[in-house]
Protein backbone atom coordinates (compact mmCIF):
# COMPACT_ATOMS: atom_id res chain seq x y z
CA UNK A 1 0.00 0.00 0.00
CA UNK A 2 1.24 3.82 -0.96
CA UNK A 3 -0.22 6.58 0.61
CA UNK A 4 0.46 10.39 -1.45
CA UNK A 5 -0.86 12.80 0.51
CA UNK A 6 -1.66 16.49 -1.37
CA UNK A 7 -2.74 19.31 0.94
CA UNK A 8 -5.57 21.49 -1.47
CA UNK A 9 -7.49 23.87 0.98
CA UNK A 10 -9.61 23.50 2.64
CA UNK A 11 -8.92 19.50 2.66
CA UNK A 12 -6.03 16.96 2.53
CA UNK A 13 -5.78 14.91 -0.49
CA UNK A 14 -4.84 11.00 0.08
CA UNK A 15 -4.21 8.64 -2.80
CA UNK A 16 -4.32 5.58 -1.10
CA UNK A 17 -3.15 2.92 -3.52
CA UNK A 18 -2.48 -0.73 -3.91
CA UNK A 19 -3.50 -3.45 -0.80
CA UNK A 20 -5.26 -2.81 2.60
CA UNK A 21 -4.77 -5.65 4.52
CA UNK A 22 -4.59 -7.00 8.27
CA UNK A 23 -0.89 -6.09 7.78
CA UNK A 24 -0.75 -2.70 7.22
CA UNK A 25 -4.09 -0.70 7.51
CA UNK A 26 -2.98 0.90 10.73
CA UNK A 27 -0.58 2.92 8.30
CA UNK A 28 -3.24 4.67 6.68
CA UNK A 29 -5.67 5.36 9.96
CA UNK A 30 -2.38 6.61 11.64
CA UNK A 31 -1.61 8.77 8.24
CA UNK A 32 -5.18 9.95 8.80
CA UNK A 33 -4.78 10.72 12.32
CA UNK A 34 -1.35 12.57 11.56
CA UNK A 35 -3.48 14.95 9.54
CA UNK A 36 -6.51 15.46 11.81
CA UNK A 37 -3.61 16.57 15.03
CA UNK A 38 -3.05 18.86 12.21
CA UNK A 39 -6.05 20.80 12.63
CA UNK A 40 -7.40 18.80 8.96
CA UNK A 41 -11.10 17.90 9.26
CA UNK A 42 -12.15 17.23 5.50
CA UNK A 43 -9.68 14.55 4.26
CA UNK A 44 -10.20 13.44 0.65
CA UNK A 45 -9.54 9.97 -0.46
CA UNK A 46 -8.40 9.24 -3.91
CA UNK A 47 -8.89 5.51 -4.25
CA UNK A 48 -9.11 5.39 -7.90
CA UNK A 49 -5.87 2.76 -7.84
CA UNK A 50 -6.51 1.35 -4.28
CA UNK A 51 -6.74 -2.62 -5.41
CA UNK A 52 -8.09 -4.21 -2.25
CA UNK A 53 -9.03 -3.87 0.94
CA UNK A 54 -9.99 -6.49 4.36
CA UNK A 55 -12.33 -5.73 6.83
CA UNK A 56 -9.59 -4.27 9.39
CA UNK A 57 -9.68 -1.67 6.28
CA UNK A 58 -13.21 -0.89 6.93
CA UNK A 59 -12.47 -0.70 10.79
CA UNK A 60 -9.64 1.95 10.24
CA UNK A 61 -12.35 3.77 7.59
CA UNK A 62 -14.93 4.18 10.29
CA UNK A 63 -12.70 5.07 12.99
CA UNK A 64 -11.38 7.96 10.98
CA UNK A 65 -14.51 8.71 9.81
CA UNK A 66 -15.92 9.19 13.51
CA UNK A 67 -12.91 10.86 14.78
CA UNK A 68 -13.85 13.73 11.90
CA UNK A 69 -17.27 13.62 12.54
CA UNK A 70 -16.77 14.47 15.72
CA UNK A 71 -14.56 17.87 14.83
CA UNK A 72 -17.93 18.05 12.49
CA UNK A 73 -15.59 17.30 9.10
CA UNK A 74 -15.57 14.35 6.80
CA UNK A 75 -13.98 11.64 5.51
CA UNK A 76 -14.49 11.68 1.63
CA UNK A 77 -14.34 8.91 -0.59
CA UNK A 78 -13.55 9.23 -4.44
CA UNK A 79 -13.51 6.93 -7.24
CA UNK A 80 -13.98 3.59 -5.24
CA UNK A 81 -13.90 0.71 -8.10
CA UNK A 82 -13.38 -2.94 -7.92
CA UNK A 83 -13.31 -5.07 -5.27
CA UNK A 84 -13.17 -2.49 -2.30
CA UNK A 85 -16.39 -0.83 -4.42
CA UNK A 86 -18.62 -3.99 -4.03
CA UNK A 87 -16.79 -4.81 -0.17
CA UNK A 88 -18.29 -1.32 0.81
CA UNK A 89 -21.06 -2.05 -1.28
CA UNK A 90 -22.13 -5.45 0.61
CA UNK A 91 -21.37 -4.11 3.90
CA UNK A 92 -23.59 -0.90 3.54
CA UNK A 93 -21.22 1.81 4.38
CA UNK A 94 -21.50 3.89 1.51
CA UNK A 95 -24.10 5.60 3.07
CA UNK A 96 -22.02 6.63 6.01
CA UNK A 97 -19.65 8.60 3.52
CA UNK A 98 -19.86 11.46 1.32
CA UNK A 99 -18.46 9.64 -2.29
CA UNK A 100 -17.44 11.49 -5.34
CA UNK A 101 -16.37 10.50 -8.43
CA UNK A 102 -13.09 12.54 -8.31
CA UNK A 103 -11.19 14.55 -5.87
CA UNK A 104 -11.87 17.46 -8.11
CA UNK A 105 -15.55 17.31 -7.43
CA UNK A 106 -15.11 16.93 -3.91
CA UNK A 107 -13.19 19.83 -3.96
CA UNK A 108 -15.81 21.99 -5.61
CA UNK A 109 -18.44 20.84 -3.68
CA UNK A 110 -16.64 22.88 -1.04
CA UNK A 111 -17.04 25.92 -2.51
CA UNK B 1 -11.50 -34.43 5.69
CA UNK B 2 -11.00 -33.60 2.41
CA UNK B 3 -10.71 -36.12 -0.12
CA UNK B 4 -7.64 -37.38 -2.63
CA UNK B 5 -6.03 -34.67 -4.77
CA UNK B 6 -5.52 -31.98 -2.01
CA UNK B 7 -2.58 -29.83 -0.95
CA UNK B 8 -1.99 -28.87 2.44
CA UNK B 9 0.05 -26.45 4.29
CA UNK B 10 0.72 -25.54 8.42
CA UNK B 11 1.70 -21.65 8.93
CA UNK B 12 2.35 -20.42 12.23
CA UNK B 13 -1.56 -18.99 13.13
CA UNK B 14 0.21 -15.17 13.31
CA UNK B 15 -1.14 -12.53 11.23
CA UNK B 16 2.47 -11.91 9.81
CA UNK B 17 2.20 -15.21 7.85
CA UNK B 18 -1.34 -14.10 6.10
CA UNK B 19 1.48 -13.40 3.12
CA UNK B 20 2.81 -16.96 3.22
CA UNK B 21 -0.64 -18.02 3.32
CA UNK B 22 -2.07 -16.40 0.16
CA UNK B 23 1.65 -17.15 -1.93
CA UNK B 24 0.36 -20.98 -0.92
CA UNK B 25 -3.34 -20.78 -2.44
CA UNK B 26 -2.66 -18.83 -4.99
CA UNK B 27 -0.70 -21.90 -6.68
CA UNK B 28 -4.04 -23.18 -6.13
CA UNK B 29 -6.20 -20.55 -7.79
CA UNK B 30 -3.52 -20.36 -10.89
CA UNK B 31 -4.10 -23.93 -11.26
CA UNK B 32 -7.98 -23.40 -11.10
CA UNK B 33 -7.32 -20.15 -13.72
CA UNK B 34 -8.85 -17.76 -11.64
CA UNK B 35 -7.94 -14.10 -12.64
CA UNK B 36 -6.43 -11.18 -10.65
CA UNK B 37 -10.19 -9.69 -9.03
CA UNK B 38 -11.37 -13.22 -8.40
CA UNK B 39 -7.96 -14.00 -6.65
CA UNK B 40 -8.16 -10.94 -4.52
CA UNK B 41 -11.77 -12.02 -3.40
CA UNK B 42 -10.47 -15.45 -2.27
CA UNK B 43 -7.66 -13.17 -0.62
CA UNK B 44 -10.29 -11.60 1.30
CA UNK B 45 -11.91 -14.68 2.25
CA UNK B 46 -8.74 -16.39 3.13
CA UNK B 47 -7.62 -13.19 5.33
CA UNK B 48 -10.86 -12.60 7.29
CA UNK B 49 -10.60 -16.54 8.22
CA UNK B 50 -6.65 -16.75 9.08
CA UNK B 51 -7.03 -13.58 11.20
CA UNK B 52 -9.76 -14.20 13.06
CA UNK B 53 -7.96 -17.68 14.07
CA UNK B 54 -4.79 -16.04 14.29
CA UNK B 55 -6.15 -13.53 17.04
CA UNK B 56 -9.38 -15.76 18.85
CA UNK B 57 -7.84 -19.52 18.57
CA UNK B 58 -5.43 -19.66 21.30
CA UNK B 59 -5.13 -18.61 25.10
CA UNK B 60 -2.15 -16.49 23.75
CA UNK B 61 -2.92 -14.35 20.77
CA UNK B 62 -0.40 -15.40 17.58
CA UNK B 63 0.07 -18.69 19.02
CA UNK B 64 -0.04 -22.41 18.10
CA UNK B 65 -0.68 -23.54 14.64
CA UNK B 66 -3.06 -23.33 11.58
CA UNK B 67 -3.83 -25.75 8.75
CA UNK B 68 -4.27 -24.80 5.66
CA UNK B 69 -6.16 -27.05 2.91
CA UNK B 70 -7.19 -26.75 -0.73
CA UNK B 71 -8.62 -28.80 -3.79
CA UNK B 72 -9.19 -27.63 -7.22
CA UNK B 73 -12.81 -29.02 -8.03
CA UNK B 74 -12.68 -27.45 -11.75
CA UNK B 75 -11.48 -24.76 -13.49
CA UNK B 76 -12.83 -21.71 -11.55
CA UNK B 77 -13.98 -23.18 -8.48
CA UNK B 78 -12.02 -24.31 -5.56
CA UNK B 79 -12.22 -25.84 -2.22
CA UNK B 80 -10.98 -24.68 1.05
CA UNK B 81 -10.19 -26.00 4.38
CA UNK B 82 -8.67 -23.73 7.33
CA UNK B 83 -8.57 -25.16 10.84
CA UNK B 84 -6.86 -25.25 13.88
CA UNK B 85 -6.20 -27.06 17.42
CA UNK B 86 -7.56 -24.00 19.58
CA UNK B 87 -10.30 -23.13 21.90
CA UNK B 88 -13.99 -24.43 20.48
CA UNK B 89 -15.19 -21.64 18.91
CA UNK B 90 -17.69 -21.04 15.81
CA UNK B 91 -17.12 -17.83 13.90
CA UNK B 92 -19.75 -18.39 11.86
CA UNK B 93 -22.49 -18.23 14.78
CA UNK B 94 -21.84 -14.58 15.01
CA UNK B 95 -24.60 -12.18 14.41
CA UNK B 96 -25.16 -10.11 11.37
CA UNK B 97 -24.05 -6.91 11.92
CA UNK B 98 -26.80 -3.82 12.48
CA UNK B 99 -26.70 -1.87 9.43
CA UNK B 100 -29.37 0.35 9.97
CA UNK B 101 -27.08 2.32 12.83
CA UNK B 102 -25.38 5.80 11.65
CA UNK B 103 -22.09 6.32 11.47
CA UNK B 104 -21.83 7.79 15.56
CA UNK B 105 -23.02 4.13 16.48
CA UNK B 106 -21.96 2.22 13.31
CA UNK B 107 -19.46 -0.65 15.45
CA UNK B 108 -16.01 -0.29 13.74
CA UNK B 109 -15.51 -4.08 13.62
CA UNK B 110 -17.39 -7.26 13.12
CA UNK B 111 -17.86 -6.98 9.06
CA UNK B 112 -15.03 -9.84 8.46
CA UNK B 113 -17.07 -12.82 9.01
CA UNK B 114 -20.67 -11.23 7.13
CA UNK B 115 -17.95 -10.70 3.53
CA UNK B 116 -16.56 -14.12 4.46
CA UNK B 117 -20.09 -15.61 4.60
CA UNK B 118 -21.50 -13.06 1.22
CA UNK B 119 -18.15 -13.95 -0.97
CA UNK B 120 -17.97 -17.41 -0.40
CA UNK B 121 -20.12 -19.67 -2.36
CA UNK B 122 -20.67 -22.01 0.85
CA UNK B 123 -19.40 -22.72 4.08
CA UNK B 124 -19.51 -24.80 6.96
CA UNK B 125 -18.12 -25.35 10.51
CA UNK B 126 -17.06 -28.17 12.25
CA UNK B 127 -15.53 -29.46 15.99
CA UNK B 128 -14.16 -32.87 15.57
CA UNK B 129 -11.30 -34.31 17.55
CA UNK B 130 -10.51 -30.83 19.17
CA UNK B 131 -9.83 -29.18 16.05
CA UNK B 132 -12.02 -26.43 14.15
CA UNK B 133 -12.67 -27.12 10.89
CA UNK B 134 -14.08 -24.13 8.81
CA UNK B 135 -14.74 -25.60 5.09
CA UNK B 136 -15.75 -23.27 1.99
CA UNK B 137 -16.39 -23.53 -1.39
CA UNK B 138 -14.77 -20.64 -3.64
CA UNK B 139 -16.51 -19.82 -7.37
CA UNK B 140 -15.15 -17.57 -9.56
CA UNK B 141 -16.88 -15.24 -11.55
CA UNK B 142 -16.68 -16.76 -14.92
CA UNK B 143 -13.91 -15.27 -16.17
CA UNK B 144 -10.67 -17.53 -16.42
CA UNK B 145 -7.55 -16.34 -17.53
CA UNK B 146 -7.16 -18.16 -20.54
CA UNK B 147 -10.45 -17.59 -22.20
CA UNK B 148 -10.50 -15.99 -25.35
CA UNK B 149 -12.21 -12.65 -25.64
Amino acid sequence: MNIEATKLEPAVVLKVSGRMDAANAGTFQRSCEEWIAKGSTRLVLDLSELEYVSSMGLSCFLVVAKALQAKSGSLILCHLRGLPKQVFEMTHLLKLFPVFDSPDEALRSFK
Amino acid sequence: MMPDCIVCRTFPAQTAQLASCFDFVHAGANAAKLDGEDINKLDLVLEELFTNLARYAYEQPDSGDVEVAYKVEAPGRMLVQISDSGRDFNPLASDPPDFSRGLADRPVGGLGIFLVKSIAESISYERNAGRNTISFRFCGSGRHVNDSP
